[in-house]
């Protein structure tokens, strides 16, 4: 079966039932993209197809089809991607880091989709979770890339 | 006058003889003079194996890591709790030294060597249109491939006088077919050969069958128009399994329900409930000529637009609301977009076969909300395919939302896509998490595992 993934056409041969999120880790060795729940609850596994978010462990290989695949590995090649990755950095965002590729998969697609999001919708998009409680500077980052200013301390 | 009184006595003293002897009799059975047979075939062995498949014997007659058919499965009934019987061939415990005739008349008849009345728990009201070959192939494999196991039958929780059994000889009378299946001379071989199985071993009857005041099944066969008509038992709502497009399986071909019996899946849904061990444990089991043939006498049984109302149609309408912008102010539908989109998606469609679609699902359009609430609280189990655990799994929330966010991601999943199930109040899914809680001393009617 043919994939397309962060702009590469790639040739896989995972059951179709298979987690796009294994194809991505096993087969073709990408590991950027983490496991977590294995349930679409925490969004560790996060990637965008066409992009838009999709949890990659319940995305059966099968419903891809001829979908761009975008994984952490590529996300600086996205401008607004790139954009996201500066302020991770600039706001000091990850801790242990586990769920830090989902969380910019996520704050990159609700961005592309809208970018100047409010306050509601980073609330509403934001739903990843984060063990080490990452929350408030994820928010920071946020509003600092929505252009309403990076409120120290402020709560989702 | 004293002329009157003695034949009134005489007449209720007849009359009740009559009784006494009518419900403690042992019903007749076809094998009373035939000697056991000392080694029967291996073929006659497999046969029975096949049956035993079909009849699910293991889904109620073991429990989880115990010794299979050994028993023990408790069933809550509304008076107390009753026991699943060992039916290893254990001859202290089990059913080891009873005789073919004995065999039957347990199976087909409900009745205990013993000559005590079964409860109708066992479906002996369906397997009673079991064949006597069947029986009789069923009966070589229970003696002779089952492995004995020495476990003790529990006693009923049932308490005097209610624990009473003779009263059931009458239910039987009224409720309890007691021949055979006879072929329905106008259909064609496999049109029978799907009735055989669906109403005899297969039992489907006995959660998709609505049931009377009795507990009896309102139908046993498609001269009932109730037949297989859709009822809730054990907290799930078994739906229609008539030619109703929106509570029913008006809507798939033939191929369809060979898929879902073979695989757990298809284009339209995935097992589960009290299904997921219907096939974990049965249906993938059978042949493809006996799968085609339950399709096909399925296909047979016309829907009521009556009770079903106008077919279902797709509209995107909640789709919008779905947006970043409009979650908030639309109930139900930021739980959605959080908890349930990535796997069930945005429009409703899931992710065909392997993720189910709520647009248009038949639990998204049945009136009674039940399975919905249950699998959103209780997750489901896992699709062994082929030996195989499935990848996709619904996973449970009862830790994770309240009665109120339950019930408004499942209003806001019966009113999307076209959906018209009807909203679900916070008060049902609170009624549902308590009787479906394991630690509960509530039980729910005929609970199973």
């Amino acid at each position: 079966m043919q994939l397309y993934v962060n702009g590469q056409m790639v040739e896989v041969n995972s059951d179709p039932d298979t987690p796009l999120l294994w194809v991505i880790r096993d087969e073709l060795g990408m590991t950027g993209t983490k496991f977590g729940c294995g349930l679409a609850q925490c969004g560790a596994c996060s990637v965008m197809l066409d992009g838009k978010i999709v949890r990659s462990c319940v995305t059966p290989l099968s419903s891809v089809g001829d979908a761009q695949v975008t994984t952490i590995e590529a996300i600086e090649a996205d401008p607004v991607g790139q954009r996201v990755v500066e302020k991770w950095i600039a706001h000091q965002v990850p801790q242990c880091g586990y769920c830090q590729s989902g969380q910019v998969m996520a704050a990159t697609a609700l961005l592309k989709e809208n970018a100047k999001p409010s306050r509601d919708e980073i609330a509403a998009a934001m739903v990843n979770l984060c063990r080490c409680g990452t929350y408030n500077v994820i928010n920071d980052a946020m509003l600092d890339l929505a252009g309403l200013g990076a409120n120290k301390g402020e709560t989702l | 006058m004293k002329k009157i009184l003695f034949t009134l006595i005489a007449i209720v003293l007849v009359v009740a003889a009559g009784l006494s002897w009518y419900v403690t009799r042992k019903p007749a059975s076809p094998f009373d003079a035939v000697a056991a047979v000392a080694t029967p075939s291996p073929d006659l062995i497999a046969k029975g194996k096949y049956i035993a498949r079909a009849a699910d014997c293991v889904a109620c007659h073991s429990v989880p890591g115990g010794k299979p058919f050994a028993g023990g499965l408790k069933m809550g009934t509304p008076l107390g709790a009753i026991y699943t019987t060992n039916i290893t061939p254990d001859p202290k415990t089990g059913i080891g030294k009873y005789t073919l005739a004995d065999f039957d008349r347990a199976v087909r008849h409900g009745v205990a060597a013993n000559g005590h009345r079964l409860y109708p728990a066992m479906p002996y009201p369906s397997y009673s249109k079991m064949s006597d070959a069947d029986v009789r192939a069923l009966y070589a494999y229970f003696t002779h491939e089952v492995a004995p196991a020495a476990v003790a039958d529990k006693p009923s929780e049932i308490p005097s006088p209610w624990n009473i059994r003779w009263p059931i000889a009458l239910w039987n009378l009224v409720f309890a077919p007691d021949t055979p299946y006879q072929p329905v001379k106008t259909q064609d071989a496999e049109w029978n050969r799907g009735a055989y199985l669906v109403q005899g071993p297969g039992h489907c009857g006995s959660c998709h069958t609505p049931r009377g005041a009795a507990f009896n099944e309102k139908a046993m066969d498609q001269g009932g128009k109730l037949y297989l008509s859709g009822a809730l038992l054990d907290g799930w709502y078994a739906p229609s399994l008539r030619n109703d497009p929106n509570t029913g399986i008006g809507r798939w071909r033939e191929a369809d329900i060979y898929a879902f019996l073979k695989n757990g899946r298809n284009g339209h849904g995935v097992v589960f409930g009290s299904m997921l061990d219907a096939y974990n444990n049965s249906t993938q089991f059978l042949t493809d000529a006996d799968l085609h043939a339950i399709a096909h006498y399925l296909k047979s049984l016309p829907g009521d637009p009556a009770r079903d109302g106008k077919p279902w149609a797709y509209s995107a309408t909640a789709v919008a609301d779905l947006a970043p912008a409009k979650r908030s102010s639309v109930p139900g539908a930021q739980t959605f977009a959080a908890k349930c989109s990535f796997c069930h998606q945005p429009d409703g469609k899931g992710q065909s076969p392997w993720i189910p679609a709520l647009a248009g699902s038949t639990s998204s359009l049945v009136p009674d909300a039940a399975s919905q609430i249950n699998i959103v609280l209780n997750g489901s189990g896992r699709v062994m395919a082929n030996g195989m655990p499935d990848s996709y799994r619904m996973p449970p929330y009862r830790a994770q939302l309240s009665d109120k966010q339950v019930a408004q991601v499942l209003s806001f999943v019966r009113s999307a896509w076209g959906n018209r199930g009807g909203p679900v109040t916070a008060k049902a899914v609170a009624d549902l998490r308590k009787k479906t809680d394991p630690a509960s001393p509530q039980v729910i009617v005929l609970q199973m595992r």
